[in-house]
């Protein structure tokens, strides 16, 4: 791709929409002229992780190997495969196996909220923000910038003030705060479908403005936001583990990798493998969104489809 | 607040007369033991102090330039008593420049007791910067401090305090009896009415001041617990000219002045160099803030914190094992960890559901595993220290099918809303646990401590089930006596008990506040799951940590180092 | 060019503006005033309303936001909820601990993204370069407090060579400064530094595939001296826009590691605002954390101009 034929217009460079949240969003990662194979690499890499997450978490509501929550105070502490605990216990005796399950299913939770509430939001209004003319799309690019200057966690901190800590304030406000990634991700794709040869024959075929945005931009935006959701699932992820870690996140008797990892601090030194397990479990879960953020990248971005 | 205090149960220090030859420890330190008569020369070369203790009577307050300490008083403030005056204060040896750091896990919310509830500020303040007229030993008994001594009267309704001629207020003015008769007047006037404690001047009926060293206080009705309310912030006496900004400018009599305040992070303390007593043992005294216990440990492992004031990490006390570099401390407090209940709301209204509670919890596996079986287990309200304790702890042994035999095969769901501290969060989804298998769901959530647990739980009752440490020294009737407190606990034979109790003498005190315990554990009013331990982890090098805490101060007037 | 200029920058002010307003409205409007936060949710409105009174809070909005934003722009932030100490002092001091630590953090993301980032792209498709993406990629997906945690326990506390936590003032003791902020600035700059890497190499890539390269390299240059003669310029461009982004989130990362590393910045400072429900507080700090990332954006589009010769020449 080249910078010079940006759509947007604004930023130099579209390869790195400054959009989106470097921070965590691991970034464009593919060459121009990267082999097709290796992104379904990722793709088949990242889908098995993300597949094995949401398994896990939906079989967590039918089983798992302890009740979630149940305190083995007998057995606190255990070490893998004692008393029937395949990952041991952490230290109030509860079973780590069963822990991480039901995290899955919180992590679930956190990305369907968070994200559910940036794509439903930010579509729309990227949307809107490439049929405007130019003078309102500008506008609406300045309200997103504004809105870039509150990042999640700094929104998370703000409704936790006013509202006290807890997984859906944390979640809801990093869902706000994703809202303009997916604003410009979805307006400088639109603006790269409206300005393709069908879209143009079909404005001199005489179809409204509006028909197309929803017959025909939807659809081939629909690639993009599907990336984006599963950028913006893996910054939701560690957004929620931070603030879990700060105490406003997860509650107490919530299963949340966060929360475990938080608990296991005291025992860092004495049982490092009660750190282990969930550290594993957010870096993979992290990994397989990104990765398959970057494989369906390859195949969806209509800006990389020449 | 108070009364219940959760947050790090503050350990006290030894005090600046010791009655006792505190153990292995104060061996290094140069003590006066008084009591008896004794006294010690500090060995050390610290300043050259000629403290003098005297059994009962004159203080001969000390020529030396840090003069006068306490006396001893070994009476329980019991009928016509007087407390007497006395000096001799071990002069804290060690070197006089030191600096001390000491690690705390809840940070005051300003500097103001007299409106803000929460142990913080006079585990910082009391003693140190703000003294009382009398005041609590490390061995549990009330001595003198700013008055030297005091009677009381045959009904036991007026007492007379002599008070020091030679105190002064950091802002300068001189403390006189004007001074006292204004600060307990304060309690009731101006003190925020969340501030639970300040209850314990109501029995006051009227102060004055006989002349600028004699104070009278008058009472409606004797109380066996009023001398003792005086030992707590209560009695702290204030300045006429310096309470205009308690929340940033503390002025005090006391040892040591407030000299910096960035707030969570560190409060320092410096020796005040116009004390009227034994001048303070160090220098500067750093009280840091640390929000989580395995930083706090790791500051005292790489020696940024000379002291961890309450060890959070019970079970991570290995780590502290090198004799040559730690001493870990181990005594009592005087805190019951309680898993309140809101009495008077359904269900927990009931009897049954309580006993059945009670009975559901494996209190001794859940004191192993959460607080690595440090402290003791009771069955009410009292700590072993207490005089009226009687062990209960057995009253419901750990049984989950009478348990659910009581339950009747009903289910509940109850809310379990805990402060962010420790021994609560580590506590609370064991609780959860055992609760459940006998067919009680537990929705458990953590408040943020002292601001959210203050409002929604104190404050306003808004939960089933708490679990709070309550540190507080002799909180019985303030916890059990009043059924306005959060545990909405409404029981006229044990108020009755607890009234009588206060008005009687010594001996019916005790005999009455029993009674209250066994009642109050038989009714199952709350689940006393263990008494809360004092555990201190520091330098070797730091003299004159008390064992045992037993005011809500962090008593640094016998702490040295070196 | 000027024009531009002062256009960014009456942009910068309005949005600055704006931003103020929505911190000021979410604060004060949602459900959950000051006065109601303070007493809880079982006060009766009767209190609520004698402590908003007591607070200021009973006045029209506009005032309210007027007399706050009118301290603000004199360094009046106001008086904390509960300490009642003044909060703008706090905040600066805590503010220049917090920018220490975050431009550490970015150091060592650079000094750590921009070799691996070019090499990552030289070596493209070769072992060296998938070992780097890959790597990459994992740090991408550690949160920065278990980064802390981990080199705590094995850096501070197994081996003994760094304090584990605290913060010493660089004028009293550089050397102590230094040694305290080594684990900080890691912990933020590995996690950081490996988003950046990925950045660096796309944007290399991106350069090498360019027309003007490919004459360079076709005229004998290799490719590193080609990147060095003409590329790193151009590549650097998109990186910048990132760096400023990454600037931000670092600053509100600063949260979390503060925490972890008992740091007293202004993320800690927050945080424990926050726990304290010291609304005043948060607001502060919220509105210096936002205009902080505006200004940043500010200075960033600047950089452009100065640095991208095409944006120049379309100036002229």
């Amino acid at each position: 791709m080249t910078s010079s034929n940006s759509p947007a217009g604004t930023p130099p460079d579209p390869t790195l929409d400054p959009t989106r949240d470097p921070a965590r969003d691991p970034g464009p990662d593919e060459a121009p002229d990267r082999p097709r194979n290796s992104a379904r690499g990722l793709l088949i890499v990242g889908g098995s992780i993300v597949g094995l997450v949401l398994l896990t978490g939906i079989v967590s509501f039918f089983w798992t190997p302890f009740d979630t929550g149940y305190t083995d105070l007998a057995n606190a502490k255990a070490g893998p495969g004692t008393a029937g605990h395949l990952l041991g216990t952490d230290r109030l005796g509860r079973d780590i196996a069963s822990s991480l399950m039901a995290g899955a299913r919180t992590t679930l939770y956190v990305g369907l909220v968070a994200v559910g509430i940036a794509a439903l939001i930010g579509t729309p209004l990227g949307i809107l923000a490439a049929m405007l003319p130019p003078r309102w799309s500008q506008f609406v690019m300045r309200c997103t910038d504004v809105m870039l200057a509150f990042p999640a966690l700094l929104l998370a901190l703000m409704f936790a003030a006013i509202w006290g800590g807890g997984i859906t304030t944390a979640m809801v406000a990093i869902g706000i705060a994703s809202i303009p990634s997916f604003i410009r991700v979805v307006r400088s794709g639109a603006l790269v479908v409206m300005t393709s040869d069908y879209v143009q024959a079909a404005r001199v075929a005489g179809r409204s403005r509006w028909g197309i945005a929803v017959s025909h931009v939807l659809r081939n935006v629909a690639g993009l936001v599907i990336v984006q959701a599963s950028v913006s699932y893996a910054i939701a992820i560690l957004a929620e583990a931070g603030l879990s870690y700060l105490g406003f996140g997860a509650g107490l008797t919530t299963p949340s990798w966060g929360l475990m990892l938080q608990e296991s601090q005291s025992t860092l030194r004495s049982d490092p493998l009660i750190t282990v397990w969930p550290a594993v479990a957010i870096a993979l879960a992290v990994l397989g969104f990104n990765l398959l953020g970057d494989g369906l990248r390859d195949r969806f971005d209509p800006r990389r489809q020449r | 607040m108070n009364r219940h205090e959760s947050s790090p149960p503050a350990a006290t220090p030894r005090r600046r007369r010791l009655r006792f030859a505190a153990g292995a420890l104060a061996a290094a330190l140069v003590v006066t033991a008084c009591g008896a008569g004794s006294s010690t020369q500090p060995a050390s070369t610290a300043p050259a102090t000629t403290a003098t203790a005297t059994t009962d009577g004159q203080a001969t307050a000390g020529q030396a330039s840090n003069g006068a300490g306490g006396g001893s008083v070994g009476s329980q403030p019991g009928a016509g008593a007087s407390g007497s005056d006395g000096s001799a204060a071990p002069a804290p040896s060690g070197d006089p420049n030191a600096t001390l750091n000491v690690g705390f896990v809840a940070a005051p919310a300003s500097l103001d007791f007299t409106q803000d509830s929460g142990a913080a500020i006079p585990q910082a303040l009391l003693y140190n910067v703000y003294e009382t007229l009398v005041r609590m030993t490390p061995t549990g008994e009330i001595a003198p401090l700013l008055a030297s001594k005091w009677t009381v009267s045959d009904d036991q309704k007026v007492y007379t305090f002599t008070l020091r001629d030679n105190a002064k207020f950091s802002n300068g003015a001189a403390f006189t009896a004007e001074d006292a008769v204004f600060s307990i007047n304060r309690v009731k006037s101006d003190w925020a009415k969340t501030v639970a404690v300040a209850q314990g001047m109501s029995t006051v009926a009227k102060a004055e001041a006989v002349n600028p060293t004699t104070l009278r206080v008058t009472l409606t009705k004797p109380s066996q617990s009023w001398l003792f309310s005086m030992t707590t912030r209560i009695g702290a006496m204030f300045s006429r000219t310096g309470v205009a900004e308690l929340a940033t400018k503390a002025v005090g009599t006391g040892p040591y002045l407030v000299s910096a305040n960035q707030p969570n992070v560190k409060l320092t303390l410096t020796r005040n160099p116009d004390y009227w007593g034994t001048k303070a043992g160090m220098q500067t005294v750093n009280f840091m803030y640390y929000k989580d216990p395995t930083a706090m440990n790791n500051a005292e492992l790489s020696r940024a914190i000379n002291v961890i004031s309450s060890v959070q990490t019970p079970d991570q006390l290995d780590q502290f094992g090198d004799t040559a570099k730690y001493q870990i401390i181990e005594g009592t407090t005087t805190g019951e960890v309680l898993l309140s209940f809101n009495n008077s709301k359904a269900p927990l209204n009931n009897k049954n559901v309580r006993q059945a509670i009670s009975y559901a919890i494996d209190r001794k596996g859940l004191l192993d595993t959460v607080w690595a079986g440090k402290g003791a287990l009771i069955g009410s309200h009292a700590v072993p220290t207490d005089p009226w304790y009687t062990d209960l702890a057995n009253t419901y042994p750990y049984d989950p099918a009478k348990a659910k035999e009581l339950l009747g095969g009903k289910t509940y769901t109850l809310r379990l809303r805990v402060p962010n501290l420790p021994y609560a969060t580590a506590a609370a989804p064991v609780i959860a646990s055992q609760l459940q298998q006998v067919g009680i769901t537990v929705k458990v959530d953590t408040l943020d401590f002292p601001a959210d647990w203050l409002t929604q739980v104190f404050t306003n009752a808004d939960y089933d089930m708490s679990i709070v440490n309550h540190v507080e020294p002799n909180d019985l009737a303030t916890l059990w006596g009043n059924p306005e407190y959060y545990t909405r606990y409404d029981n006229p034979e044990v108020q009755k008990l607890l009234a009588d109790g206060d008005a009687g003498t010594r001996d019916q005190m005790i005999a009455d506040y029993r009674k209250a315990t066994e009642i109050l554990a038989d009714d199952a009013a709350g689940v006393w799951l263990w008494a809360f331990p004092n555990l201190l982890v520091a330098d070797v090098d730091v003299k004159g940590l008390a064992k045992n805490q037993v005011s809500e101060s962090f008593d640094l007037t016998g702490v040295s180092v070196g | 060019m000027v024009l531009a200029l002062l256009r960014r920058l009456a942009v910068l002010l309005v949005s600055a503006l704006v931003a103020s307003v929505l911190i000021f409205l979410i604060m004060s409007v949602l459900p959950g005033s000051p006065a109601q936060v303070a007493l809880g949710t079982g006060a009766t409105p009767d209190a609520v309303r004698a402590l908003e009174q007591q607070m200021g809070l009973d006045r029209p909005l506009p005032t309210q936001y007027v007399e706050w934003i009118g301290g603000v722009l004199h360094g009046d932030f106001g008086l904390s909820y509960t300490s009642r100490q003044p909060i703008g002092p706090q905040l600066f001091d805590r503010l220049s601990v917090t920018l220490w630590l975050v431009l550490g953090g970015m150091v060592v993301a650079l000094l750590l993204a921009v070799p691996f980032g070019v090499i990552a792209a030289l070596r493209n498709g070769r072992p060296t370069g998938l070992v780097i993406s890959a790597l990459s990629q994992i740090g991408v997906a550690i949160p920065a407090f278990l980064a802390g945690m981990l080199l705590i326990a094995l850096v501070a506390m197994r081996w003994n060579w760094l304090p584990p936590n605290g913060y010493v003032v660089p004028a009293t003791d550089p050397v102590g400064f230094l040694r305290h902020m080594i684990l900080p600035w890691l912990a933020l700059g590995l996690v950081q530094g490996a988003v950046l890497t990925r950045y660096v190499r796309s944007s290399v890539l991106d350069q090498l595939g360019q027309d003007y390269l490919r004459t360079a390299r076709a005229k004998g240059m290799t490719a590193t001296a080609a990147l060095r003669r003409h590329g790193l310029r151009n590549a650097s461009i998109p990186v910048l826009t990132v760096l400023g982004v990454q600037l931000v989130t670092l600053m509100i990362g600063a949260v979390v590691i503060e925490r972890v590393f008992v740091i007293p910045g202004v993320g800690s400072m927050l945080s424990d605002a926050v726990s304290n429900r010291d609304l005043i507080t948060v607001q502060g700090i919220v509105l210096v954390l936002v205009v902080f990332a505006l200004l940043v954006g500010f200075v960033v589009d600047v950089l452009y101009t100065v640095i991208d010769p095409r944006l120049r020449v379309q100036a002229r």
